[in-house]
């Protein structure tokens, strides 16, 4: 206890701010992620075979690649071909890219738990097909979701950690706890201190998950 | 078999959608095909794809070095799966305990390993222990940390199991005599582990991604092999895209057969 409290009064602001950028790297590649897997599933669902093969061949890819693979070869071989993506941006991107395979993977369950009579349904009122996807598919779709989704998004706050494996402008928690390791001796305080901020954090985007699954979530 | 979501939308198209979508697809495959043809083009304007960035990989010697990496991946995976197996049955129990003296510390470990990054972990066997004193070998800093986080998970999907199989069958097991035990291992565990079966091996493809840490360490694992043979060769794009291949390749297969065994099997 007095360890942490000694910890904190050195380095209390950096784990202020270390825990802003878990936060702030988590919503901005949860964001395009989502809407990406949200465009990917709707595009799946087109009658283009050549489309669909190559989107099914995305989400397998984002979904089996380790991140940190994915990471490293955007960072460090992308500029061998010419490509030169920054840090920051990197983390991003990888997390995005893996957040919207996955997206795209739950939609289509939550897709496939619609009954195909709504469909006929919608087709003898003369509704068109990409009328019935935005209006009746994807709404309901999208409300059986939210548990997938809000365990995905915890997924994607712990996977933030990955950013440690670059030198990046600003540290998140693990990078963080890694320097002060290394720095000091502090090393136990410092880790127990980022594991209650990250543990903290995924209980709240639990319980907020919750509570949204309780007001969408559909009965039948 | 019922038809699909998508035979039903676009299923009986009349001879003007059916042109539609002929052409749609036409023009979809033209502009991927371009997309992949930028792609190799820009390969060989980086130099890419010449001859010294992949003659290596026509070297038997290259593909069993990457063997013996993936090898070092899988010992370090069954291995902290085989734990994760192990330890979060200890912590259902203690998780499912009557005792609050059990359980509230049960789940205090549950939400801390489920809850901490894979990675913040390994720093601790990596950094921190050493310093008080702990030295593990490569192996270990790498397996013992996913074996942690994999088994608070496992406990997880263990209890979702658990409070899958009805109730009656707890209650006919106690009305024959059967302790609160027997009960738990001859009647409830073994039913809830069929209903988790797909969710276990899924949890496996994790177990795999997780160990890609190995590096970290420098534990002889693909990714650790693939940064010594990018040491060697120079050919970072070839390496990784080998490598990221490879993980693909395992990750699919271990889905794949998790979906079929989540197929019903009666």
């Amino acid at each position: 206890m007095e360890a942490v409290s000694r910890l904190l009064a050195d380095h209390g602001p950096a784990f202020w701010q270390a825990l802003l950028l878990t936060w702030k790297l988590t919503v901005v590649s949860f964001v395009p992620g989502f809407l990406l897997g949200m465009a990917v599933a709707v595009l799946r669902l087109l009658p283009l075979p050549p489309l669909r093969w190559v989107l099914t061949g995305y989400v397998e890819i984002f979904r089996n690649i380790p991140s940190v693979a994915l990471l490293i070869f955007i960072v460090f071989a992308l500029p061998d071909l010419e490509v030169v993506i920054d840090y920051e941006p990197s983390v991003i991107l990888t997390l995005t890219l893996v957040c919207s395979a996955f997206t795209a993977d739950y939609l289509r369950s939550g897709i496939n738990t619609i009954a195909g009579g709504q469909i006929e349904a919608a087709l003898s009122l003369g509704m068109r097909p990409m009328q019935i996807i935005s209006a009746v598919v994807l709404p309901q779709a999208l409300r059986a979701v939210v548990q997938p989704m809000t365990s995905l998004l915890i997924a994607l706050m712990l996977s933030t950690s990955l950013a440690s494996q670059v030198p990046f402008p600003g540290r998140e928690l693990t990078a963080l706890v890694s320097k002060i390791a290394n720095d000091s001796a502090a090393g136990m305080a410092a880790f127990a201190v980022s594991a209650a901020m990250y543990v903290a954090t995924g209980l709240l985007i639990a319980w907020a998950g919750a509570v949204l699954e309780k007001k969408v979530r559909i009965l039948r | 078999m019922s038809r699909t979501l998508e035979d039903i939308l676009f299923g009986a198209p009349g001879p003007r959608a059916r042109t539609l979508a002929r052409a749609m697809s036409a023009i979809a495959a033209a502009v991927l095909l371009l997309l992949a043809a930028g792609i190799v083009f820009r390969f060989h304007s980086a130099g890419q794809l010449d001859a010294p960035f992949w003659e290596f990989f026509a070297w038997p010697t290259t593909w069993a070095f990457l063997a013996k990496g993936l090898l070092g991946t899988l010992a370090s995976a069954a291995m902290a799966a085989a734990i994760a197996l192990a330890l979060g049955l200890v912590l259902l129990v203690g998780r499912l305990a009557r005792t609050r003296l059990v359980r509230w510390p049960s789940i205090a470990v549950i939400e801390f390993l489920r809850g901490t990054p894979t990675l913040l972990l390994i720093y601790v066997c990596f950094l921190v222990l050493p310093s008080i004193g702990i030295k593990l070998s490569t192996y270990w800093m790498l397996t013992l940390p996913v074996s942690l986080s994999t088994a608070a998970v496992v406990a997880e999907v263990y209890r979702a199991g658990v409070l899958a199989v009805p109730r009656g069958q707890a209650d006919a097991g106690r009305s024959l005599g059967l302790t609160e035990a027997q009960v738990f291992f001859h009647i409830v565990f073994p039913q809830a582990v069929r209903y988790i079966v797909p969710a276990l091996v899924a949890q496996l493809v994790i177990v795999v991604k997780d160990t890609t840490f190995g590096y970290v360490v420098t534990y002889g694992e693909l990714m650790q092999n693939a940064k010594v043979l990018i040491a060697n060769y120079h050919a970072l794009v070839p390496v990784y895209l080998v490598v990221a291949a490879l993980y693909c390749l395992v990750n699919y297969a271990i889905s794949r057969a998790s979906k079929r065994l989540g197929r019903p099997v009666h």
